[in-house]
């Protein structure tokens, strides 16, 4: 078998695995293939941060963007797109081309960008991830970055200045939720009902958007409107990462009260909707017996069968 | 002012205007416009195509092509499919939600990828710049101006590319994205005769509009068309538009023009 694979990335909180969309991308998309990545996230005591992250080592192997990790994941048999169709594989590149192109840029101001976001939660919390005196300067860098993406790409005339701009990337994100919303309709994922690296993309980009408390949130109050994505962020939470709801937040222990009392009042939503579906995947016929597993609230941590799907 | 408009029939003269055909307009660009006049014709309004050299500055956006209809100037496909939208002509109108946010998906995916392989080919590969894009991009004006104004679309164009990651990117691995993003169109086109099986919609015009200008601009190697040629379901698409909705119209008709222009294109 190859060298063990570690993934460097960014942590969490609020209740997330991690906060960066990219990280995130990369960790769900091992979790629904089941790769075995051993994940060391960026910590003070951990070698400062070069270049971008996720970065993926594997023995010699440095690799470094969602994109290019996945391809050698899937090279390396760990497969989470085994069972599309050549035109659903066609979809998920169409798909992650709107994410990246009417998305990013909300994400990316809501994070880096947003005056009150980024001094009251972004930069405090990615500094103290970074060792000193590194943390005085990364954060204002990839802030920096972000504006720079931002203009460059969304910024030329007619729109003028950066007020119009922004109106005009959160009208496209808004837009953009709409139409992932419609996409995903009922069902479980968007190809059926085991995760896809769509589905990957998709978490990772929505969830650092739905759970992180930021002061300024109207990409995430539009969000919270759209019921179906709240659900599949959760879902794959509970499922695959089996996170428990009482992660502590950094904002004080008021906010963190209150976080935990909406957390919980989600959770019990969330437990009795899992159960109705539970109860329709009990009555559908087709489904293989391991999927029902999966979907009972896994605060047992009883081990579910995603691990095990290896593509041979 | 959005009611003015729709109450207004589409004029006679409605123009659109790009770079010069022969001597200035890029391979990019070509591609936009073509897509926008594919679009029009696809809504059977009818449109001149003129032609300046000042094309870029005349544009309330700085991007090509614009439209001049009535006295309203609008320019690039998502707005012009708005602003045709609002006059009461729309391909799309037929389509389901999700059959909606499909074709914006896959729109997204064409500027995504090919727009943009498109300009990282003319604008950061050297020898693409030294001998075909300077030259073009500056024919109209007089030295040095000519230089200047190319050299600074070029650190435009470079920041750009800088911003988004593409700078990094070998010409072999855009290359390879091109060849992706062909492969996904041809999977999902598959062997209907438009992407949304019998009409064709603003996805059509815009997949059209970079392929065909793709399949017949000729560039330092043929690389980037073998890429296309590839798939045999994205040329028949190509021609079957083409033949359709572009020939009989011998004056403006850019596909025979720019399949003139692919002989007399370098220099």
């Amino acid at each position: 078998m190859a060298a063990p694979m570690e993934l460097r990335c960014w942590g969490g909180d609020w209740g997330l695995p991690s906060l960066h969309p990219e990280s995130l991308i990369v960790m769900a998309y091992a979790k629904f293939s089941g790769a075995p990545l051993i994940v060391n996230t960026i910590n003070n005591s951990w070698r400062a941060p070069k270049g971008d992250l996720p970065v993926l080592v594997s023995g010699d192997i440095v690799i470094s963007q969602p994109a290019k990790i996945l391809n050698f994941l899937r090279k390396q048999k760990y497969n989470a797109d085994y069972d599309l169709s050549a035109k659903q594989g066609a979809d998920t590149l169409a798909y992650i081309a709107l994410l990246e192109e009417k998305l990013l840029p909300a994400l990316l101001h809501t994070f880096w960008i947003e005056a009150e976001n980024y001094c009251s939660v972004t930069k405090p919390w990615f500094a103290s991830k970074i060792v000193f005196p590194l943390s005085l300067y990364l954060p204002g860098k990839m802030s920096r970055g972000a504006l720079n993406r931002i203009l460059l790409t969304k910024g030329g005339p007619p729109l003028y200045s950066l007020t119009e701009v922004e109106a005009q990337i959160y009208r496209d994100a808004k837009e953009c939720l709409n139409l992932l919303s419609k996409r995903l309709g009922t069902s479980q994922f968007y190809f059926g009902d085991t995760p896809t690296t769509l589905d990957a993309f998709v978490f990772g980009f929505l969830a650092p958007i739905y759970k992180v408390c930021f002061p300024r949130v109207q990409l995430q109050e539009h969000l919270k409107q759209l019921p179906n994505l709240c659900r599949f962020c959760d879902d794959i939470l509970t499922c695959y990462f089996r996170l428990t709801v009482s992660s502590h937040s950094p904002a004080g222990q008021d906010t963190a009260d209150a976080n935990l009392q909406k957390l919980t009042q989600l959770v019990n939503k969330e437990s009795n909707l899992i159960e109705k579906m539970d109860d329709n995947l009990r009555k559908s016929p087709q489904h293989p017996p391991r999927k029902l597993t999966t979907l009972k609230l896994a605060a047992g941590g009883e081990e579910s069968s995603p691990m095990s799907r290896l593509s041979p | 002012s959005s009611i003015s408009t729709a109450a207004e029939p589409w004029p006679e003269n409605a123009a659109l205007y790009q770079q010069l055909k022969e001597e200035q307009i890029l391979l990019s660009d070509n591609a936009s416009s073509l897509a926008v006049q594919a679009f029009l014709q696809m809504c059977n309004l009818p449109i001149r195509v003129i032609c300046r050299a000042n094309a870029e500055y005349m544009s309330p956006s700085g991007k090509l092509p614009f439209i001049h209809v009535g006295n309203q100037v609008v320019s690039e496909l998502g707005p012009i499919v708005q602003f045709v939208k609002a006059k009461g002509h729309s391909l799309s109108d037929g389509l389901d939600e999700v059959q909606k946010a499909e074709m914006k998906a896959y729109m997204e995916l064409v500027n995504n990828m090919l727009l943009t392989a498109e300009l990282y080919l003319q604008w950061c590969d050297d020898v693409t710049v030294e001998e075909i894009t300077h030259p073009r991009y500056g024919s109209p004006y007089p030295w040095p101006l000519n230089r200047i104004l190319s050299y600074q679309k070029q650190w435009e164009v470079r920041r750009k590319m800088k911003a988004i990651g593409w700078a990094g990117k070998t010409l072999e691995q855009v290359l390879e994205d091109v060849d992706q993003c062909c492969h996904a169109l041809s999977q999902r086109l598959g062997t209907q005769p438009y992407f949304f099986n019998k009409q064709p919609t603003e996805l059509d015009a815009l997949v059209f509009g970079h392929l065909f200008t793709i399949l017949t601009t000729q560039l330092i190697t043929d690389e980037l068309s073998e890429k296309v040629k590839n798939y045999s379901n994205l040329t028949a698409f190509c021609r079957r538009i083409e033949q359709q909705y572009f020939e009989g119209h011998e004056k403006d008709s850019s596909a025979i023009a720019a399949r003139s222009s692919k002989r007399s294109l370098l220099r």
